[in-house]
């Protein structure tokens, strides 16, 4: 378990490595300028040159390059050109709200999946599934940026339950929290339907049933557990489009996090910025992935991590 | 075993009740004595002597005043200065009123004027406002109430180089933050500056206050333009302008807590050739693209009237404007007419061999194919290209596109002619002659403009500026944007600018109860 822990984390250093150098090719191969972004298109010629020069960005691109991954192998992501400010310090403000956001997102899916995928897979064909999976289906449908103003018009406006925008307490994180996690709700839905109804038709069912235990208890005991393998596999895969997704939900509720930095950052070409946050998102979901793994070994035994 | 798991799920159920009842409590306060303003991007600098970008210099000018600023009515008038002189074309003399104060209690003096404009010019500044002050040789204090201001030239619109705010003598310069702003003289002082977030003004206590006036303004920042519209329905934000789309106006207009205010405007919106293209260098084709746009329709239904059609760059309540110079009105018939002529005849489906690539951002889409079907009408075909701002920005910097539209904001003096058709001004000496356009002629005219002083002189050489440009049309004037504020019925007093200055949020008073702020 250990030596395979170490190997995963060793595989971070060439997904990072890999991931730096993409970024770092993409934001500087598009058409924009940050030193223009930054002193406006009135600004005087030579003021230009002296900023690009002060920020470094009059020098062969391949210098840049070599500089920003010695900084990396040294934990310094440099500094923001927009903000005037360490990236790192910026990731670690922004990022919290972001990861709260993800999390609140996973709950609000898993606490609305559970209990229609199991209405669905425990009574197939019944009223109750085609009423869970008439909600998966629209669920998946609804973009976020419609849903989240009607949640706002609904919640916020009509029934005066929840703040409009910003971060605050727990009330400021439902609406965001509901509007991230539904479409995720209705694809952990359908996959669990689909689990439980493929470990009804297995052996151990049958047999549980034969001891006299009623079909949802046995359901409930034995089958479960088996269906929740594949229902993990799907969360650890879509919690990092959750980190992600955030980033639209982040700008319609104008959360603080990490994915409106970023989009900010895209806009004012500020090079280092986009990198860290690229960086952050990119770890994140390997991090993810690796704890999926093991999550995956605790819930099914015949798994294991070597 | 089977009653544990009970009692769990009731625990769990009533655990989510409490934390559901927690969550569902009213929020609609809004704290006494403050408006919270909507804005749609965090100000860039909280320091005046760098911020160029509108959204600062909406936030700027409450906090830091100025020698001179534009009124109302477009006009320079005194700010920090009593008295103004010019008794030569390149001096201005501008006599302070006394005690006037910064935030920190520190009377502001003529050394502090010195010291902003100083530190602007210094080589290091790196101030992005040092070149719009290339024509200012020198500023100089000779007692503590006396400024003058020293041009290169005999230089007209030297009045808008002192707009520049006024910061503390000694302030350094914002090289590692932005987060902390120089106090100002202005009638708020800086609270808070998160930036992407919010931006909190207090009042400043040196400042005189009229009785009842908002105490703090919040400047929050909404991207998205529905949760704006919602905020303010909703009654969180007191006043949003500029940033509403004009498609939810009569959706606003239904709420009887909210006033919509549609002010004329100075803000100028362009549809701009590129001359390097030898198709666009033939007048013929510019006047059949300006004749093929029905202006009129697009502000009557797309923008629902929060615009004026335009007929040139200087709207009519400028000192400066002439009415004699040409307008193009919708005559498709006029513009195929002038194709025919130019050498591009229709073929059997009506299209001509005139194909041309419209750049645009996300927020310009719906515009541009509204132009797109009114030039396939004569003829023209238009690939709308739509970019991302930062790219788009660039390629129009650069002089790479076609066709584009943008808009120059708060148009004041008419030297703005300089700035965006003297040839000197195009890449990559300038940058905003973006199209390339070279006429001897306007040169001559726009540099004759700036050096004479005589408003007199000076308006004739302006009225035969507005008329070649009509007659050349270097841009096809599309409209000037109306200032468009919608407030709660809450504030009383606030009175928008053309130029979209928020400065009037000064006077404005609360009316709701428990939000007025004793007379001071």
């Amino acid at each position: 378990m250990i030596r395979y822990l170490i190997r995963r984390m060793l595989a971070l250093i060439p997904v990072a490595l890999g991931v730096a150098t993409l970024t770092f090719a993409l934001i500087h191969l598009v058409p924009g300028d940050p030193v223009v972004a930054m002193l406006g298109d009135t600004a005087a010629p030579a003021d230009l040159a002296g900023m690009r020069h002060q920020l470094g960005l009059d020098r062969p691109l391949a210098v840049q390059y070599a500089t920003f991954i010695a900084g990396l192998a040294h934990g310094d992501l440099g500094e923001s050109i927009s903000y005037r400010q360490p990236v790192a310090r910026l990731i670690a403000e922004r990022f919290p709200a972001t990861l709260e956001l993800a999390g609140a997102g996973l709950l609000v899916a898993v606490l609305i999946a559970f209990p229609l995928g199991f209405i669905a897979g425990a009574n197939p064909g019944s009223a109750g599934d085609v009423g869970a999976m008439g909600f998966a289906i629209l669920g998946i449908s609804v973009p976020h940026i419609y849903l989240g103003p009607l949640l706002m018009i609904l919640f916020s406006l009509d029934l005066r339950w929840f703040p409009l925008t910003g971060r605050g307490g727990l009330a400021h994180l439902v609406l965001p929290a509901v509007t991230l996690g539904t479409a995720l709700a209705a694809i952990i839905a359908r996959m669990l339907r689909q689990s439980l109804i493929a470990v009804r038709a297995s052996d151990y069912m049958r047999t549980a049933l034969s001891k006299g235990l009623s079909p949802t208890a046995a359901l409930l005991r034995h089958g479960l557990r088996n269906a929740l393998t594949s229902v993990v596999t799907l969360l650890g895969l879509q919690l990092g489009g959750l980190l992600t997704g955030a980033l639209i939900v982040e700008m319609i509720f104008s959360w603080p996090g990490l994915g409106r930095m970023l989009i900010a950052a895209i806009s004012a070409r500020d090079y280092p910025l986009v990198e860290g946050c690229v960086l952050t998102f990119a770890l994140s979901y390997v991090v993810v992935n690796m704890t999926t793994d093991f999550v995956y070994a605790m819930v099914d035994p015949r798994v294991s991590l070597k | 075993m089977k009653r544990g798991r009970v009692r769990t799920g009731a625990i769990a159920i009533a655990l989510c009740a409490i934390v559901a009842s927690a969550c569902a409590r009213p929020v609609r306060e809004r704290a006494p004595g403050t408006i919270q303003v909507d804005i749609e991007s965090s100000p860039t600098s909280t320091d005046p002597r760098f911020a160029t970008d509108a959204i600062s210099s909406r936030v700027n000018e409450l906090v830091f005043d100025s020698l001179v600023k534009v009124s109302r009515d477009g006009e320079f008038a005194g700010d920090l200065a009593e008295r103004i002189e010019r008794p030569d074309p390149t001096t201005i003399i501008f006599h302070l009123k006394h005690g006037v104060r910064f935030g920190d209690g520190r009377e502001l003096t003529a050394r502090d004027v010195k010291f902003t404009y100083d530190s602007i010019l210094a080589p290091g500044s790196m101030s992005a406002k040092r070149a719009g002050m290339i024509e200012l040789a020198s500023v100089t204090a000779p007692d503590d109430y006396t400024v003058t201001m020293t041009t290169r030239h005999p230089y007209a619109p030297a009045l808008e180089i002192a707009m520049q705010g006024i910061v503390p003598a000694g302030t350094p310069l914002p090289a590692r933050s932005t987060a902390s702003a120089p106090p100002g003289s202005g009638p708020f002082a800086m609270l808070s500056y998160r930036r992407d977030e919010s931006v909190t003004l207090v009042r400043n206590p040196h400042h005189a206050a009229p009785p009842g006036a908002a105490r703090e303004i919040l400047f929050k920042v909404v991207p998205d333009p529905t949760v704006r519209a919602l905020e303010l329905a909703e009654g969180i934000c007191g006043l949003s302008e500029n940033n509403i789309e004009a498609a939810v106006l009569p959706w606003l207009a239904d709420h009887k807590a909210l006033e919509i205010s549609n002010t004329p405007g100075t803000t100028y919106k362009y549809l701009a050739f590129n001359f390097r293209d030898p198709r666009l260098r033939d007048l013929r084709v510019r006047r059949a693209i300006a004749y093929s746009i029905d202006r009129a329709a697009i502000v009557n239904s797309m923008l629902r009237g929060t615009a004026r059609v335009a007929t040139g760059m200087l709207a009519p309540e400028s000192w400066a404007y002439d009415g004699n110079a040409v307008s193009y009105g919708y005559d498709p018939a006029a513009a195929r007419r002038l194709l025919d002529e130019a050498g591009y005849r229709a073929d059997a489906g009506g299209m001509r061999n005139l194909r041309f690539e419209y750049k645009t951002t996300p927020e310009g889409a719906r515009l541009a194919e509204v132009f797109q079907a009114m030039l396939k009408r004569v003829g023209i075909t238009l690939d709308v290209r739509t970019l991302e701002w930062a790219t788009y920005y660039g390629d129009i910097q650069r002089g790479n596109f076609q066709l584009t539209s943008l808009q120059w904001v708060g148009i004041e003096d008419p030297n703005y002619y300089y700035m965006v058709f003297d040839s000197a001004m195009a890449p990559p000496h300038g940058s905003t002659n973006r199209g390339y356009y070279s006429n001897t002629e306007m040169d001559a005219l726009v540099e004759a403009g700036q050096r004479t002083i005589d408003p007199a002189a000076r308006k004739e050489i302006y009225a035969r500026v507005q008329q070649l440009a009509a007659d050349d049309l270097p841009y096809v004037s599309l409209w000037w944007v109306n200032t468009v504020a919608v407030l709660n019925r809450d504030l009383g007093g606030f009175d928008p600018y053309p130029n979209g200055s928020l400065r009037s949020l000064a006077q404005v008073t609360l009316v709701t109860p428990g939000g007025a702020e004793p007379a001071q």
